[in-house]
């Protein structure tokens, strides 16, 4: 017999003598060598869950120590000051806007540039590699840089269009001021910074597509267009999968950007849930407060989640 | 023969000259010396980054008479640190002797700081400026020991004053004469003037964001008679003081007296303007001198002016006032240092009137009153004559004019609230008695929070 049939069978004593000595029956053996990493997920992952969702129902503030203490008749003073709070609102709605906008655009522009790229036929590596810069910043790093871009006063949009004779005078742009220019500043800078990862896991899946395919449908006269709509995207349905759950999970990197390129203002025009709950719970020391943000966060972007995930199963459900 | 002779009168005047400024040198004392500390080990936190860190270069000096060593356990900018020193202090972890202190973030400190009153001698601390000392004094506790500090005075464009066309097309527009402006008001006309008739790009600049606009804010209140509490602690920024400031600078913003991008501005973005000359007059730190007066860096070197800080608006009457946003960097001591005696010792060193002359050269002002006679000394024999006035101006201001933030644990908090208020009446979204009615509003709830109405 086998160690894994042994383990498996789970009935048979003689396994069990040979791996504990008979102190701990076969069943548990798995969970018993599972335990360091059970106990590390539960102090790493679940003990912070936890206190943060206990520290969301008091009065906490960093440098008050003793109002770390829950009260019945204050527990919920935070989600209702929250709930009433528009700016809090108004974060909620940028945010979203920031996510669908951010995360569709860079997607639709990364499927354009992996079709051009694979149709390179000479400097293909080099202009991977070229593509693959933005990713080596890191996203402090290029919040300064699109600041810079997008300051009104010595700028390097403004002055280009000064150059151009499409501004009468230079800085007479605000477009980390103005309204919808702030939004989309920092949408572009997070563009770019999202780009070379779905670019190249797009360009990937392209070269990995069957040649077969795409002769026949030559064959059959089939335009490129045609190629494209009916073969090219449907075939890459898993990686854009793969390349927009990727940059769902990292998107919340573009926090620097912002904090850096505006933070959140000016008069919370950009203001995102993420410089504001830093603002409240860093800058503000107000920790509980803070904390309850976070779970209500974390509670409407699961519920959009499942909301959006069922009109998806549904939609192909209908299909 | 001559040559020769004027190579040795040049190399004696050289010998001699350098003689002098060790002597000089030799005059200034050190402090905190006297104590034997063989075997303890200091640990500092500290801020860090550019010419702050030149001072810690002579701890080797006090490392080698008191016998003790210095561990440098933090060099961190003033955001990084202030976030260091909250979240140690929360936890219990500030296991340092001197810990970085400012007189705008002290108070939310103070709960975990060591009283600095018993460490120093009445004598000791005379030597500082009493303006700031009663900025770090609560309760008659005082918790920090300022190391250097900065204020505004008016920057002005020299050649917009000195040009007699100018001054006549003033004259006829306004009735009055064009000089230095000493007044709020005076201010606003001339800044308006400046810009309709071309001379300047910009009539003023400030900065736009974060407690730098509050702070500005508060500034004109202030000198305009304002306050932005009252005794209770209830908000009155939003009275007719807070409005009219209020109303001037949206009207400013409105008006492209100042920059389109005001809101985005801090301290460098408002310094770049100046510096380009595209601004006629401001309140600026003075901290920025050296790099104004650099051909290398601005087209304003050797071009502007300084005076002192305006008096407010006359809708605040007799209560009207010079501005003088102020602040201080300095030492203080956890609650929870371990050897808070040498701590102390080395904060003598630090702030002694040699290590503090030291650091004043490279462009900080002062604190303490014998260092500023002395560099006023020094300045009589600069080539421009404003590196002198500068500093005379200087000393005036920080002697009479130094005003500290309200000294609560919720400034920041506060300004966190207030900025994007100001910012919305600025832009145009919300009228500022609306503006200033909503901060309030939230201001005092934030207040009662931490419990100031009982």
């Amino acid at each position: 017999m086998t160690l894994q049939a042994q383990v498996q069978s789970g009935s048979s004593a003689e396994p069990e003598q040979s791996f504990t000595d008979g102190r701990i029956s076969a069943r548990w053996f798995p969970v018993f060598m599972l335990l360091p990493a059970i106990l590390f997920i539960l102090v790493v992952l679940l003990f912070p869950l936890i206190y943060s969702l206990y520290v969301s129902f008091t009065p906490y503030e960093l440098l008050k120590p003793n109002s770390l203490k829950f009260e019945l008749a204050r527990a919920l003073r935070n989600y209702q000051r929250l709930f009433a709070d528009a700016i809090f609102w108004k974060s909620v709605g940028n945010t979203i806007v920031f996510l669908f906008l951010s995360i569709n655009l860079s997607y639709v522009i990364a499927l354009g540039l992996s079709q051009l790229l694979a149709r390179v036929t000479r400097g293909q590596g080099l202009m991977r590699t070229l593509l693959m810069v933005p990713m080596m910043f890191a996203p402090i790093l290029v919040g300064f840089q699109f600041r810079w871009f997008f300051n009104a006063n010595v700028g390097l949009v403004n002055n280009l269009l000064f150059s151009l004779g499409l501004m009468q005078e230079r800085g007479q742009i605000a477009w980390l001021v103005d309204e919808p220019l702030g939004m989309f500043s920092i949408i572009v800078a997070s563009i770019w910074m999202n780009l070379p990862v779905l670019t190249i896991i797009l360009l990937a899946g392209t070269l990995s597509l069957p040649v077969e395919t795409f002769e026949a449908a030559d064959v059959d006269g089939a335009n490129s267009w045609q190629q494209f709509r009916f073969i090219t995207f449907p075939l890459l349905a898993p990686f854009s999968y793969i390349a927009l759950t990727i940059l769902s999970l990292d998107i919340s990197r573009a926090f620097d950007i912002v904090r850096i390129m505006t933070d959140g203002g000016p008069a919370h025009r950009t203001e995102l849930i993420w410089t504001y709950v830093t603002r409240l719970a860093i800058e503000n020391t107000k920790f509980g407060l803070g904390s309850a943000m976070s779970w209500v966060t974390v509670v409407l972007a699961v519920a959009f989640t499942l909301y959006f995930f069922r009109q998806l199963v549904r939609s192909r459900v209908v299909r | 023969m001559l040559h020769k002779a004027s190579l040795l009168v040049f190399a004696l005047a050289l010998l001699l000259g350098a003689g002098l400024a060790a002597q000089d040198m030799g005059e200034l004392q050190y402090a905190g010396l006297d104590m034997d500390l063989s075997g303890i080990n200091i640990r500092m936190a500290n801020i860090g980054g550019g010419t702050y860190e030149v001072m810690y270069e002579s701890i080797s000096v006090f490392e080698e008479a008191t016998g003790a060593t210095v561990e440098i356990v933090a060099l961190l900018d003033g955001f990084a640190i202030d976030q260091k020193l909250k979240v140690d202090f929360a936890t219990g972890a500030a296991d340092y002797d001197v810990a970085w202190d400012h007189t705008s973030f002290m108070a939310q400190y103070t709960d975990f700081l060591l009283p600095l009153n018993d460490f120093f001698s009445e004598e000791e601390l005379a030597a500082f400026s009493p303006a700031i000392m009663d900025a770090a004094t609560v309760d008659g506790n005082l918790y920090l020991i300022p190391r250097h500090a900065d204020i505004s005075p008016i920057h002005y464009r020299l050649d917009l004053y000195e040009s007699e066309e100018i001054a006549a097309e003033y004259m006829a527009a306004t009735g009055e004469e064009l000089t230095v402006p000493t007044t709020l008001e005076q201010i606003d006309r001339q800044a308006r003037f400046f810009v309709e008739n071309g001379h300047s790009t910009f009539g003023y600049t400030l900065a736009g964001r974060e407690e730098a606009l509050t702070g500005r804010f508060y500034e004109m209140h202030f000198a305009s008679g304002g306050s932005l509490f009252n005794e209770n602690w209830e908000p009155t920024f939003n009275d007719d003081v807070g409005v009219a400031v209020a109303e001037l600078l949206r009207g400013w913003y409105m008006d492209s007296i100042i920059p389109v991008d005001t809101t985005d501005l801090l301290w460098d973005g408002v310094a770049a303007y100046f510096c380009n000359g595209d601004t006629a007059i401001k309140l600026e730190w003075y901290g920025w001198y050296a790099y104004f007066q650099s051909p290398d860096n601005c087209a304003i070197n050797h071009n502007f002016g300084l005076a002192r800080g305006f008096t407010g608006l006359s809708v605040g009457g007799d209560a009207v006032r010079p501005s003088g946003w102020a602040g201080a960097h300095a030492f203080s001591i956890p609650a929870t240092a371990p050897n808070p005696e040498a701590g102390a010792q080395l904060i003598k060193f630090l702030s002694s009137e040699r290590v503090a002359y030291e650091e004043a050269q490279l462009g900080y002002l002062p604190v303490r009153n014998d260092v500023w006679t002395r560099i006023i000394d020094d300045a009589a024999m600069a080539e421009n004559p404003l590196d002198r006035e500068r500093l005379v101006l200087a000393q005036l201001q920080v002697s009479e004019d130094f005003k500290t933030p309200p000294l609560i644990a919720e400034w920041i908090p506060f300004s966190n609230i207030f900025y994007p208020h100001m910012q919305a009446i600025l832009l145009g979204d919300v009228s500022a008695q609306d503006g200033l009615d909503q901060a309030a509003a939230e201001t005092r709830e934030m207040m009662a929070d931490a419990g100031y109405y009982g």
